[in-house]
């Protein structure tokens, strides 16, 4: 698997290239709308409040689509290696996906919708935009859904079809029958197999809530005599948008297994812990979400309980295997900290990080002070940009790193590294330290000590995406420098 | 220290141990290269013991925080307290403005509209209780204020464009004859008087 990366014949480049470009491209974008909403909140930029709501609307239904995009393009292509899995279908998914993006884009940008991506029943048929707007942006999200699921289906049977069916691809026999199972020369799926499979299966389950949720959504909004149950909309919508959230991680996860190995030139070992770990998590990701719901005290309580023991449960997979394996693959590697090895290595920290203070958020004695304040997008902020944005980057570099002519110099190493860590510490921290004191979530206009820390936030920001652009320019050497030689490439990053 | 003090303390804590083992690891690939097997022995010995220490402490985290979750218990429900409604609106509160400290009070929240957020916040700014206000449904909150002061409720759920702005200004004092706040003495014998 480590000639991977090298082999510029591998199948299924181009298909991994069309998702992680486009969703790269995406992100970009709304990594400036994000930057414009912290500095309007900050007070130097002034953005009306339909302006505010519609660009957020759009930075939290987009980013969670781009990240997504990204994280199914490089999953994919690592599946692909072991099974034969149509690029045609593939591309099909990923266009129905930009139809919904291009539906979002238009409900947001021209039709002012507003009512954010959680768009909890009645809110997106009760505001102050066209009701053409509420239309569009839903059918988009049903487009999304219905390329996902398509996504999904492909995927699982592709990982059926490469590891003999179910009992295979979750590595049964090999858990507890191993033995037999190893006598009889038989070997467990390889590690990224694991988050593949998860994600066809829970992610077909999750789409099953969307489009149930979605269906009854534009039924209302056709006919809007047809009533819905909210407590039911905004179980559907958590479980749903948590579920893909999860889902997201646990694909980069995968890349991790192969990236890391490639880096450290060494192996990661499937072990039977490894494979119940993953069992863990395929459960769990389906049980957290309610944690979204702990001040729904009309919610059944047996629920709240659930919710917390689930989520405080599955840290267990990620410190105890993932991560921990890990930092055991890193530990007197010799590893070379070329970019793409540090965004893989800081992306750990960073999901960790972001676990943490998901883990306090998730305590429903904690909640009841931090519950829709700004440490909800600390953490999932601290994860999803310095997580699984720092994986797919780190994955285009090891990409880029492994064919290049010439490596990056370790001025430029230093000075992306400083500008960008740097400027999402302090982005980050202005978040928690917010939600810490009570600030709200989704203010355009937020109470004190918000537009203080907003102005913070916004030179982290600032200076973080100045360090991306330099990240960006130096990909774009990389990708120049390319020698098509690759005999050698691997001496070239590891020294 | 108050309590939003002591969450970053306990967050940074934890995250500046995770950071400090990341950084030792890192460290660890400036020495001479070990084979992975030998590399590993270490990881293995300590492996379950990292298991056992985090599956121990999670639960243990959970069993100690079940006595401060929020929600009301029937038997708990029928105690004595001031049942005060709430309706929420796109963007106010109906509500009265004046409360009695140290007397528990039950907040009946409901909406008309869409889903709120109903969010205390003390004199100190710090963010007290809350629930979420959702429509066909009754959300109960039991608040006892423990000072007196000025407090604000705010709206915690997306609701509008005019969701900042959504907040009351309520006054916590000393109940008794001339205050005009009620006193659970007055209540009657259903143990239950609302305050209109």
């Amino acid at each position: 698997m480590n000639d991977l990366l090298t082999d510029k014949a591998a199948p299924g480049r181009g298909v991994m290239k069309l998702y992680l470009v486009s969703g790269l491209a995406v992100v970009g974008l709304l990594l400036l709308a994000g930057l414009a909403m912290r500095a309007s909140q900050a007070g130097w930029l002034p953005l009306p409040p339909d302006g505010f709501y519609s660009l957020l609307t759009l930075h939290g239904a987009g980013m969670i689509v781009a990240m997504m995009v990204c994280a199914m393009g490089a999953i994919w292509f690592l599946t692909r290696q072991q099974v034969n899995m149509s690029a045609k279908l593939a591309v099909a998914a990923w266009a129905l996906i930009m139809v919904g993006v291009v539906g979002v884009l238009v409900a947001t940008l021209v039709g002012r919708y507003g009512s954010l991506y959680t768009f909890l029943y009645p809110m997106p048929f009760r505001g102050t935009w066209p009701n053409w707007s509420t239309g569009v942006f839903l059918i988009g999200l049903v487009f999304v859904n219905a390329g996902w699921m398509i996504w999904c289906c492909q995927m699982l049977s592709g990982v059926l079809r490469a590891h003999g069916g179910y009992r295979g691809a979750i590595g049964w026999d090999y858990v507890w029958h191993s033995k037999s199972f190893v006598a009889s020369g038989r070997h467990p799926p390889p590690p990224e197999s694991f988050p593949a499979f998860m994600v066809g299966l829970d992610g077909l389950i999750a789409g099953m809530a969307a489009t149930l949720l979605g269906v009854a959504l534009v039924v209302h909004w056709i006919d809007p005599e047809v009533q819905i149950d909210p407590l039911w909309a905004k179980n559907l919508t958590y479980f749903w948008a948590h579920t893909v959230a999860n889902l997201i991680i646990y694909m980069l996860a995968g890349v991790i297994y192969v990236a890391l190995p490639f880096a450290t030139r060494r192996e990661y070992h499937v072990s039977k812990v490894f494979v119940v770990a993953w069992w863990t998590s395929m459960t769990l990701t389906l049980t957290n979400y309610f944690h979204h719901l702990y001040m729904d005290f009309a919610q059944p309580e047996i629920l709240q309980y659930i919710g917390q023991l689930s989520s405080y449960l599955s840290a267990l997979p990620v410190t105890v295997v993932t991560v921990f394996g890990a930092l055991m693959l890193v530990w007197r590697s010799g590893m070379r900290w070329t970019l793409g090895a540090l965004f893989f290595y800081l992306g750990m920290l960073g999901w960790v990080v972001g676990g943490i203070g998901a883990e306090i958020d998730a305590s429903v004695p904690f909640n009841v002070h931090l519950h829709n304040t700004l440490w909800v997008p600390a953490h999932f902020h601290t994860y999803l940009l310095g997580g699984c944005l720092l994986f797919v980057l780190g994955w285009v570099f090891l990409l880029l790193e492994s064919r290049a002519a010439s490596a990056t110099r370790k001025s430029m190493t230093w000075l992306i590294s400083i500008l960008m860590f740097g400027g999402m510490l302090v982005f980050l921290l202005s978040f928690y330290v917010s939600g810490a004191y009570g600030v709200p979530r989704r203010y355009s206009i937020e109470p004190a000590p918000g537009p203080v820390l907003a102005q913070i936030a916004t030179l982290g920001a600032a200076v973080m995406i100045v360090g991306m652009l330099l990240a960006g320019i130096e990909a774009w050497r990389l990708w120049r420098s390319k020698a098509g030689l690759p005999a050698g490439t691997k001496e070239a990053i590891h020294g | 220290m108050d309590a939003a003090e002591k969450l970053l303390i306990a967050f940074f804590v934890l995250s500046a141990f995770v950071a400090l083992v990341f950084f030792v690891v890192a460290r660890s690939t400036l020495l001479t290269v070990q084979p992975q097997a030998e590399a590993s022995r270490f990881g293995y010995a300590i492996h379950g013991r990292w298991f056992a220490f985090l599956l121990l402490g999670l639960l243990g985290t959970f069993l100690a925080s079940l006595p401060f979750f929020p929600y009301m218990r029937t038997a708990a429900a029928l105690q004595p307290a001031l049942r005060v409604p709430v309706e929420a609106w796109q963007f106010l509160f109906i509500m009265p403005d004046q409360f009695p400290v140290n007397q528990r009070i039950i907040f009946e929240v409901k909406t008309p509209d869409v889903t709120h957020g109903f969010g205390i916040y003390a004199p100190d700014g710090q963010l007290i209780a809350q629930t979420q206000a959702m429509p066909d449904y009754v959300n109960y909150l039991d608040v006892t204020f423990q000072k007196p002061g000025r407090y604000f409720v705010r709206c915690l759920e997306f609701c509008g464009m005019g969701h900042p702005i959504m907040q009351k200004e309520i006054t916590v004092g000393e109940a008794g004859a001339g205050s005009g706040l009620p006193s659970l003495a007055a209540i009657g014998s259903n143990g239950v008087v609302t305050h209109e």
